[in-house]
């Protein structure tokens, strides 16, 4: 055995260009990041606040949709080529769907930017949520779609390579880091095919101006539909290395290899018919229906809950092997001086505080107190912005001298890195949630009014601001740390030994567990069902009141005819020609 | 299946955690009365709101002794009536009254939300959000639009004034209905 | 983090059966008791006093 390069050279470089691309889109949302912190607090304002709305777009979409995923699909190749043991099927497939990814999310990156070149009538500043009738140049859309289409066929391309083990090895379960990959992608299929209809169905014609309008609770409703799951896109790939990673290097095994599957099983059942509990405060939608999605959502904190068990008991096996004992004084037996140890740690620890402020936003009538306030930034900067950004810096420590074989730049830096993270956030989180609960709002250029103030009940406003300017600035300090890491590294000298691509047996292995759980058709088919249970009702009854293309009411920015445009063109340039 | 003993009573905790979270909101909704915003009101054509029979004059109704409607309109940026800034009334109200707002967008998506209180809702266009609520103190309070609805969204404000109730008269013109002082109408 | 370092440092192998997640439990039961106070607090105190609040159609 050796480092992942030695035995899967090609796929290395594809995962390699996933990881380095991601890290591109995880600098640029970081400028737009700590830019649009210090403009909304007022520290430095040297953009005009029209143009905050261009930034936040931008912030939003390179960050989960370009970061996450790009690093996701790197993440996936590796566990399912290590976990199978077989290179994947046709590597000019491979680099298909990764290049239709890449040429999607450039489309879409760039058409979001242009929305600060005043003289291009070009412009995207419609936010990660795109809601209509807010509208965004057709362009926008185009890029979403091929990313997506990117992604579905990377899905294929784990099936075929599980599809093709299996006929080899007909008897064997599915090795789990194998399974982790495909109950996840069974499940963005399922939520992708909602925002595939909205797009291709309603978004992009109407911004071609085919339609003259379009139904916003509908396409809201879709948004949210593929808008919650998507959530568990970003954090699958951190559950994954929590459960394959974490225990390896905190020396011990994974606890239970059975509850792991049970926990992705949940996780493709429920994650996606629970999107309306983003919905709390839309009309439109009978309470009966927010019920219902209330008591699957709290339910959907089950299988985080059995993670956060199986994750720690696995670190503490660690810890005891290495010989630490008492209830408690077992954590001074851990690894903290490796980073990627204690950067996964701490990403962990930070997802239990963001799983308290979920728990908040799921309860319905709750919802009053936080919805659209800065509690909820506070809340994903917790999960995607720590439990999963971090952890994903953190493995990058270990993974990307796997795929390289070279040695990694500075372990202390990447010490620091990572804890200079977890402070930055806790500074950020702390204040946003608190602004929340005042009444702050969230995606606000400037959050100070005229005829009112904001009341704060411990400290005060501005001190809340400065801790939010102090949380962006070292997250932002902390993000060049591991982009000059990772990027001395990728150019090192010095080809070291990264140690070997294994993972750990699990204590309890899959043999513990029925066979059944290895059923995808079956957990598939309930999936489905639990879908069509949730939205069919809901998603009829908007239709009902407000037709599929809506009553009335224009795009914003007023749209521009671009078929009629076309035609123009094609006229005039044919004219010419005569 | 293997599964550890103390995993199991975990597993009895989460479960006791989520049937309480649950429990509390079904509380919420079923002891204390606290409403959903849901599908009751009748949808409106975005396009049509000045021909629309409440929304074409929005305002403050009185409909029964102490209960009062209020038709909102939201636009980029304000709200009509809320937004003071714009040259508009605030809405006003007296105290000890239930107040049902009807607010809808002729445009995008905004919100109508009550700083510092839990009135707070999306307002869609074509849609009516209602929102039943009890004011029994008089007060000020803000009001702001929390849903991204355009380049100007961060000057979309307006205002809630709840009056004393003997001070009170509707359409918001200062009519002196009591023996109240001046003092009280400045507070 | 090459795995040799790791059997270096391991003192002893633990199966399945001789380890016990007692201080997986005792972590998780103050866990738990945060999450239930916290949640108490947030929806007695910083929900319920935040009123005006939206209540039924009389």
């Amino acid at each position: 055995m050796g480092a992942y390069i030695d035995h899967f050279p090609r796929e290395a470089k594809l995962i390699r260009s996933a990881f380095y691309t991601s890290f591109i889109m995880l600098a640029l949302g970081g400028i737009f990041g700590v830019i649009q912190t210090l403009h909304r607090t007022d520290v430095v304002r040297f953009i005009d606040s029209a143009d905050y709305y261009t930034v936040l777009t931008a912030h939003g979409v390179f960050m989960v949709i370009a970061f996450t995923i790009f690093f996701l699909v790197g993440m996936f190749t590796w566990a399912v080529t290590t976990s199978l043991e077989r290179p994947l099927e046709d590597m000019s497939f491979s680099w298909l769907w990764f290049l239709m990814m890449t040429v999607g999310a450039v489309i879409t990156g760039v058409t979001i930017l242009l929305g600060f070149v005043e003289s291009v009538d070009v412009s995207a500043d419609v936010l990660f949520t795109f809601y209509a009738p807010l509208q965004a140049h057709p362009l926008f859309y185009i890029g979403l779609v091929l990313f997506v289409i990117g992604t579905w066929l990377a899905g294929a391309d784990w099936f075929r390579s599980w599809w093709a083990w299996k006929r080899e090895n007909p008897d064997e379960r599915i090795p789990l880091p194998t399974f982790m990959v495909l109950t996840t992608m069974i499940m963005w299929y399922i939520a992708t095919l909602a925002i595939a209809v909205s797009i291709l169905a309603f978004l992009l014609p109407w911004s071609l101006g085919i339609f003259d309008h379009v139904n916003p609770l509908l396409t809201r409703t879709l948004f949210w539909f593929f808008g919650h799951p998507i959530v568990y896109f970003w954090l699958m790939p951190a559950y994954m290395m929590w459960y394959l990673l974490l225990p390896k290097f905190a020396g011990g095994r994974l606890f239970s290899d059975p509850l792991a599957r049970v926990v992705f099983i949940l996780f493709l059942l429920l994650s996606t018919p629970v999107g309306i509990h983003h919905q709390y405060m839309d009309p439109g939608i009978a309470e009966g229906f927010k019920f219902i999605v209330m008591t699957n959502t709290m339910f959907l904190l089950l299988p985080s809950f059995l993670t956060a068990f199986t994750v720690v008991a696995s670190i503490e096996h660690g810890a005891r092997q290495r010989g630490g004992d008492g209830y408690f004084s077992w954590l001074k037996s851990l690894p903290w001086r490796e980073p990627a140890f204690t950067g996964m740690a701490l990403a962990g620890l930070m997802f239990a505080a963001g799983g308290f402020s979920g728990m908040i936003n799921a309860g319905m009538n709750i919802n009053y107190l936080v919805h659209n306030t800065l509690w909820v930034p506070g809340h994903f900067h917790l999960t995607v912005g720590t439990a999963v950004a971090l952890s994903f810096m953190a493995g990058s420590y270990w993974l990307i001298p796997q795929m390289t074989g070279r040695r990694l730049a500075s372990k202390p830096i990447a010490l620091l890195q990572v804890v200079l993270w977890f402070v930055g956030m806790t500074f950020m989180a702390n204040s946003m949630h608190r602004s929340g609960l005042i009444g702050i709002p969230r995606r606000t250029a400037e959050p100070q009014y005229q005829g009112f103030e904001f009341e704060a009940a411990l400290g005060s406003v501005s001190e809340l601001n400065a801790q939010l300017a102090i949380g962006a600035t070292l997250l932002f300090l902390s993000l060049t740390l591991f982009l000059w890491n990772m990027l001395i590294t990728a150019f090192n000298k010095s080809a070291e030994s990264p140690g070997e691509n294994v993972i750990p047996t699990p204590l309890s292995g899959p043999d513990d567990s029925p066979a059944v759980l290895d059923n995808m058709k079956l957990w598939t088919a309930i999936a489905v069902v639990l879908v069509i249970l949730a939205y069919t009702l809901p998603l009829a009854s908007i239709v009902s009141r407000g037709g599929l293309l809506g009553r009335g009411g224009d795009a914003f920015p007023v749209s521009i005819d671009y078929l009629a445009l076309f035609a123009q063109v094609a006229l005039e340039s044919a004219a010419g020609l005569v | 299946m293997n599964i550890h003993r103390y995993e199991k009573l975990w597993l009895v905790a989460a479960l006791v955690l989520i049937v309480g979270f649950i429990a509390t909101i079904t509380y919420g909704s079923v002891g204390l009365g606290i409403a959903m915003i849901d599908d009751e009101a009748e949808t409106v054509n975005p396009e049509k709101l000045n021909e629309h029979e409440d929304f074409g004059e929005p305002g403050v109704k009185q409909v029964g002794e102490n209960e009062y409607e209020v038709y909102v309109r939201a636009w980029q940026f304000g709200f009509d009536p809320g937004s003071v800034e714009a040259g508009l009334d605030p809405i006003e109200v007296p105290a000890n009254s239930t107040v049902t707002f009807y607010i809808t967008s002729e445009d995008v998506i905004h919100s109508f939300s009550v700083v510092g209180t839990n009135i707070n809702t999306m307002a869609i266009p074509g849609e009516v959000s209602s929102v039943t609520v009890e004011f029994d103190e008089p007060g000020e309070y803000g009001i702001l639009c929390a849903e991204y609805c355009g380049a100007g969204h961060h000057t979309m404000e307006g205002k809630i004034i709840v009056h004393p109730e003997d001070e009170y008269a509707i359409n918001g013109t200062d009519v002196e209905t009591g023996n109240d002082t001046t003092d009280e109408t400045e507070a | 983090m090459s795995s040799a370092i790791q059997e270096q440092e391991r003192e002893r192998e633990l199966g399945h059966d001789e380890f016990d997640p007692i201080g997986t439990l005792a972590l998780i039961g103050i866990y738990f008791l945060i999450l239930a106070s916290m949640w108490l607090f947030m929806y007695f105190v910083e929900f319920l006093g935040n009123g005006p609040t939206v209540v039924g159609m009389i």
